[in-house]
């Protein structure tokens, strides 16, 4: 009985969840004379056409490739940074550790919306509006307190006699970072890759603040094209949302063992 | 192949010291074994001769060279962990040739040593496995082996059979002095166990509360320990204690006696008991005696016997073998 109940209660909410998504991709394909109908009508001829439109016209294929390059340069290079730092964190004795843990702790708590404009300014300071780099570099700076704590929290499980016995073997710091403790922290690596992939493929807030020319757009700004003040086009936004959540949506379906077992494996150690 | 010697060595952490003024001189090739009871600083001494603690007092000489300040790396030594600390994403061959790896040995080369090591320990089926799939007594044999293969001038190991049940374990002490009387390196074994020390140590240094108690070969410590500490930690069943009117009588403040230095029968100056308890085990029967004035007394006799519990025994210490102990627990000549 609670059984049904259980899934009852997960089916409404999986509809709720899906059903927005549903109706877009059921938009985007509808011809433009099919708008008339309801949303929830499934379109009667199918049509590709805004696709091809957005793709083309809409210069979603450029903004496409410039939010591959940021979000994939970000997830690659999160992890790099992120497992150096916290291994140190957690192998190495270093003086001001301390320091570095309070200072790391505090990049967790400042929320991006409270630096939006200090940030504009260092980043036009160092000239780097209007480029990829810029942006790259403020997603860093922003989200490596978290996949520092992410690695560390990881790291933390790994037994010290490991890395012990990987001293003894003659190994450099380097050498068991690279050989000894990464080969075994997959899942927190695949958890920063998607995580951090995601956040940057999604995000609109910095990218509308430090990229102001057309052809360094990402797709999260594109779709504002859509939206005027006074008209809206709803298949070409249906069809650029679409086109934006795809590789998301695969993403997650190819990663998804590994990922939840990277969300749980701090907890249990 | 190197010796290792400490020198006015000590360990301190933050305020307290762990280990006080501790000198040793260990000889190429020597089969060295640390004992003493849990907290006594036995690992911590041994992995400040690793390098993986830091001397914060003293000198510690690996052959020639002061080694205080070396890395482990740098050391050429090699160490077996209580809980193996094997690498989980290599294979067994991987695990050990990592050190030889590490050096950028050629391949061959690296494969030909731990095909002969994995030979050695008969783990030759296991080379491609993960740790993983082996069970607690091979996963041993790959932390040997790991260590073996890259010909360290000292060999340390730090409890390495305490995770193995009882049949492994003996196996397994019996194989550890057969590599090292092949490998003649010397070697730095760690135990609480006074078997282990006493089966596979030329000399057992005991170590009691951060000191060094005393350093002799077995059978000096269990025939003239220096202690009533060691008196007591060196020999199973553990040795008889007496203090009052029996150890007065031989001008002793402690009188120390060893389970097997009885003999039961009447006569002048026989202690008579009861028996308490009875352990018959084959080889020996162990009977449990309460004496008036001295305790319960362990007994051990060689061979069966018949005594039962509730019986009255008369028992005689041996006169040759008792020990006499003054107020600071110090032997009294006799
Ligand atoms: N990191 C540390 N900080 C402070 N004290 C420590 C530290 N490591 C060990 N000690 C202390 O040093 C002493 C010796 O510890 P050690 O681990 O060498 O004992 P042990 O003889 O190996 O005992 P066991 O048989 O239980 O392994 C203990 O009293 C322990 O509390
Ligand atoms: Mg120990």
């Amino acid at each position: 009985m609670t059984r049904w109940l259980l899934l009852f209660i997960l089916g409404v909410i999986a509809i709720l969840m899906v059903s927005p998504l549903i109706l877009t991709v059921f938009t985007s394909l509808k011809p433009t004379t099919e708008l008339v109908n309801p949303p929830w009508a499934p379109p009667v001829n199918l049509t590709f056409e805004h696709y091809v439109r957005v793709w083309t016209e809409g210069g979603f294929s450029r903004y496409f490739f410039n939010t591959l390059v940021i979000s994939t340069v970000d997830a690659v290079v999160m992890i790099v940074i992120a497992s150096l730092a916290a291994y140190a964190m957690v192998f190495m004795e270093f003086r001001f550790k301390l320091l570095l843990q309070i200072l790391f702790l505090i990049g967790l708590m400042i929320p991006v919306t409270a630096i939006v404009l200090p940030l504009f300014q260092i980043v036009r300071g160092f000239g780097l509006l209007n480029t990829h780099l810029g942006v790259i570099l403020a997603d860093l700076a922003l989200a490596v307190s978290v996949f520092v704590f992410m690695f560390s929290s990881y790291f933390v499980g790994v037994p010290k006699a490991l890395h012990e016995a990987a001293r003894i073997d003659g190994a450099t710091e380097f050498q068991i970072y690279r050989r000894v403790v990464m080969p075994i922290a997959t899942p927190a690596v695949v958890t920063t890759a998607l995580l951090e992939f995601l956040w940057s493929w999604n995000d609109l807030l910095l990218r509308l603040l430090l990229m102001t020319r057309d052809e360094m757009r990402t797709l999260s700004v594109g779709l504002l094209n859509f939206q005027g003040t006074m008209t809206r086009d709803v298949t070409g936004l249906s069809s650029g949302t679409v086109i934006m959540a795809i590789p998301v949506v695969l993403l997650f379906l190819f990663f998804q063992r590994h990922f939840v077992r990277g969300m749980t494996a701090g907890a249990v150690k | 192949m190197a010796g290792v010697d400490l020198i006015n060595l000590s360990k301190a952490y933050g305020d307290t010291e762990v280990l006080h003024d501790i000198n040793l001189s260990i000889a190429d090739g020597e089969f060295i074994v640390f004992v003493g009871p849990s907290g006594c600083g036995k690992s911590t001494l041994l992995r400040m001769i690793a390098g993986l603690e830091k001397v914060t007092g003293g000198d510690l000489m690996i052959g020639d060279a002061r080694a205080n300040d070396l890395s482990p790396r740098k050391r050429n030594i090699a160490m077996v962990f209580q809980s193996y600390a094997l690498y989980p994403q290599m294979t067994v061959a991987e695990n050990m040739g990592f050190s030889l790896s590490l050096e950028r040995r050629p391949k061959d080369e690296i494969a030909k040593k731990v095909q002969e090591a994995a030979e050695t320990l008969k783990l030759g089926p296991y080379l491609d496995r993960k740790p993983g799939q082996l069970s607690g007594g091979q996963r041993q044999r790959v932390a040997i082996g790991r260590a073996i293969v890259r010909q360290p001038q000292v060999f340390l190991l730090d409890e390495p059979l305490s995770n193995l049940d009882a049949a492994l374990r003996s196996e397994t002490r019996v194989e550890i002095s057969e590599l090292h009387q092949r490998m003649k390196t010397t070697m730095i074994y760690v135990t609480h166990d006074q078997v282990e020390a006493m089966t596979m140590a030329d000399r057992i240094v005991v170590l009691n509360g951060g000191y060094i108690e005393q350093v002799g070969g077995p059978m000096e410590l269990y025939n003239t320990p220096a202690t009533e500490f060691v008196a007591g930690f060196i020999g199973s069943p553990k040795m008889n204690f007496i203090k009052g009117r029996f150890a007065e009588a031989v001008g002793a403040k402690t009188l120390g006696v060893r389970p097997e230095h009885f003999t039961i029968g009447s006569g002048d100056n026989s202690w008579e008991g009861r028996v308490t308890l009875v352990e018959r085990l084959g080889h020996d029967t162990i009977l449990y005696v309460k004496v008036p004035d001295a305790g319960v007394l362990t007994v051990s006799l060689n061979g069966q016997h018949q005594q039962q519990v509730g019986d009255i025994v008369h028992l005689r210490p041996k006169a040759e073998f008792i020990h006499k102990f003054n107020d600071s627990g110090r032997p009294i000549a006799a």
